[in-house]
């Protein structure tokens, strides 16, 4: 086994993406979105199971129907799949299209799916259908093998779960397999879906707000007055590829996967550490694998959801990191108007960072009114910040531990 | 996808395996392993940390702790990573949970659903229990678990310092039979649950080891026929080869043309590559 030395290889850049968030389904639309300070939060209606006489969440309004083209089904035929693999199928066509890899298979492709509990989910929703099958002993193959089958992937296609960084990992994964040479390009991401049970299983753990009289301001990350976050479902999907092979075939380079880091803290199933030694070593390790200084990275994408502990524990953490550069880098949640995407939450706020850089602008943490004195950090409350972004850190943590932080770099 | 061995470009990538289990375990015997998990000579666990874990996570947990209590040589596992691959695990608390929904409403649904019975929770209960440092990932979770685990693994170890870790647990679960449950969430009949778990590094840092995996390209996708590798055939090979059976060719297939084989590293190889690390360390010291 050696390991690859990143020192020597090509970048590895973004070529496509494809997003069904609660914030649009469109890059545009969402960086739109994300910089207008609009939340994706409202009350919804979780059917019979409800927690509360008012539920709150950020669901997905629409999902686009993929072009026939790429996944050989109709609108109609789409319309028919259960609705979590369609909140992936849509975003993953639509990366494919936009590398202009929808019907090209020559290069070697490979698809690495971030999902932390999809067969939960399936056994649920096909419960709450009249179903059984949580009851009976088949073995289906994953999500991941029949996505890659309906958009004609013939290379590595493997599910990668890490709670709440799992989308992250994905992507983390998805470069080492282009900077091994197993594959060309890699389409990475991930997704998550609301549910009832999910819903409640959460609110039963005490990690949602309560805020049911205003779900528009439930979710404020480092707000003095947070109780908890509020779940949202959708993800994002990139295409990535060497730059040397995107330039090769004149695709536009939306930024450079340029940094990956990853630790556990190996204390707590739920509760993240409040020591910050373990989820500043993957910031750390993360900036060192993109070959950047503390003091250039332009913004940090935060995993913060809005939990009395973990956002503090994250404000240790990006100081433990990055020391004295800390007052200097702006900091904000997107997931104060996107809701937490579960295992989708890591690739949208890769998005989130893509757009920072696209627009050249800091988007808001929104909702924060009152700044916690514990998350001591340069935040962005409320409207965008306009800024030259050419390096943006993206943190991601997750149930059991699971720390990762992804540093992007404008192409 | 190309033949990969011949690619220029492709890195090639394996391990060695330091130490292995495998656990069969039923699951009317699970309930006495979930309260007493730790064999002699493994490191104990926090007071009744299994108590809420699924049974894939509890028999993988005496898998890691068998393998543990194998090694001769106390060795430090805080940098050491987990990639765990079960196959359908936390199906009997999903469907216990299920089966009070419509009697006792959204307040009955367990908070332990979700840490325990995710595919990551197999890997996060290792990584806590053993208080280990390093990433730790769930993968797979269908019928192709093995060898996504095995090719999860593999890029683990790819990535070098980003990973931090310089050794990682791998891990599959199954049961060998899928059971049927009653419609209050129990198994019928007694079905058997299975853990390997194996304690993997660097090729050149362990030349002393017996047992290697190897990922080979082959470039023969095989598809969605291709039948996945049962997880008993896996353990019985890895035993085998532990007690030194060399099995000619024995690999896990991977459906999308790939392949990861297990072989037995023969006396001589071993002997030259810990006479190569001697050499190395006393150049090492010379230097310094």
């Amino acid at each position: 086994m050696t390991a690859v030395d990143r020192s020597s290889l090509e970048p590895v850049v973004v070529t496509g993406i494809g997003a069904v968030s609660p914030l649009g389904s469109s890059f545009d639309e969402i960086a739109d979105n994300l910089l207008g300070g609009r939340t994706g939060v409202r009350a919804i209606d979780p059917g019979r199971f409800a927690r509360e006489h008012v539920q709150f969440a950020a669901p997905v309004s629409g999902i686009p129907a993929p072009s026939e083209t790429i996944c050989g089904l109709s609108s109609e035929a789409f319309g028919r799949l259960g609705r979590l693999e369609r909140l992936c199928l849509s975003p993953l066509a639509a990366a494919l299209d936009d590398a202009g890899l929808a019907t090209d298979r020559s290069p070697r492709i490979g698809l690495v799916l971030g999902m932390g509990a999809e067969h939960l989910k399936d056994w649920e929703l096909d419960f709450l259908d009249g179903g059984s099958e949580v009851f009976g002993d088949r073995r289906d193959r994953t999500l991941v093998h029949r996505l890659a089958g309906r958009v004609g992937i013939k290379g590595p296609a493997v599910t990668v779960a890490a709670a709440c960084a799992s989308s992250g990992y994905a992507m983390a994964m998805g470069r080492t397999w282009i900077d091994s040479g197993w594959v060309d390009a890699c389409v990475v991401g991930g997704c998550d879906i609301l549910s009832p049970v999910a819903i409640a299983a959460f609110y039963n753990l005490r990690a949602l707000s309560r805020r049911a009289d205003d779900p528009a301001k439930a979710s404020r990350p480092f707000d003095g007055d947070r109780d908890g976050f509020v779940m949202g479902e959708g993800g994002a999907f990139f295409v990535l590829e060497r730059q040397r092979d995107a330039r090769a075939r004149g695709r536009r380079i939306r930024g450079e996967l340029a940094g990956v880091g990853m630790s556990s803290d190996g204390g707590h199933m739920v509760i993240p550490s409040s020591d910050p030694v373990q989820s500043s070593r993957a910031i750390t390790a993360a900036i060192t694998n993109a070959g950047v200084r503390p003091d250039e990275i332009d913004y940090i994408n935060a995993h913060a959801a809005g939990t009395p502990v973990g956002d503090v524990a994250e404000a240790g953490a990006i100081r433990t990191a990055l020391g004295d550069a800390t007052d200097a880098i702006p900091v904000s949640s997107t997931k104060s108007m996107s809701g937490h995407l579960i295992s989708g939450a890591a690739a949208f706020e890769a998005l989130a960072c893509l757009a920072a850089i696209d627009r050249q602008a800091v988007p808001p943490t929104i909702n924060l009114d009152r700044p916690d004195p514990q998350c001591r950090l340069d935040h962005v409350p409320h409207e965008f910040r306009p800024r030259r972004i050419r390096v943006a850190a993206s943190n991601s943590f997750g149930f059991g531990g699971s720390n990762l932080c992804l540093v992007l770099k404008a192409a | 996808m190309k033949p990969s061995p011949d690619h220029p470009g492709v890195v090639p990538a394996g391990c060695a395996i330091l130490a292995h289990a495998g656990v069969a375990v039923s699951f009317t015997e699970i309930a006495a392993l979930r309260d007493a998990p730790v064999p002699e000579g493994a490191p104990a666990l926090p007071a009744r940390f299994l108590r809420h874990c699924d049974e894939h996570t509890v028999v993988a947990m005496r898998a890691v702790l068998d393998a543990i209590a194998s090694i001769e040589v106390p060795l430090s596992l805080e940098r050491c990573g987990v990639v765990a691959a079960p196959c359908q695990a936390g199906r009997i608390a999903t469907a216990r949970s299920l089966a009070q929904l419509p009697v006792g409403g959204a307040v009955t649904v367990s908070p332990h659903i979700v840490p325990q019975c995710s595919l990551h929770s197999v890997a996060g209960a290792v990584s806590v229990a053993l208080g280990m440092h390093g990433p730790h990932i769930g993968v797979g979770g269908g019928p192709d678990a093995l060898a996504e685990g095995l090719f999860a693994a593999m890029t683990l170890f790819q990535c070098g310092a980003a990973s931090g870790c310089d050794s990682a647990w791998v891990i599959a679960t199954s049961w060998d039979e899928e059971p049927t449950l009653a419609a209050d969430g129990t198994p019928e009949g007694n079905p058997v649950c299975r853990a390997v778990a194996m304690l993997a590094t660097a090729t050149e840092m362990a030349p002393h080891a017996r047992l290697t995996l190897a990922l080979h390209m082959t470039g023969e996708a095989g598809g969605a026929e291709a039948m996945p590798t049962p997880l008993a055939s896996f353990a019985r090979a890895l035993e085998m080869c532990g007690h030194g059976m060399a099995l000619a060719g024995w690999s896990v297939a991977c459906p999308w043309g790939a392949e990861i084989r297990l072989a037995v590293r023969p006396a001589d190889d071993r002997q030259q590559g810990l006479d190569r690390m001697a050499s190395l360390s006393l150049r090492r010291r010379e230097a310094a």
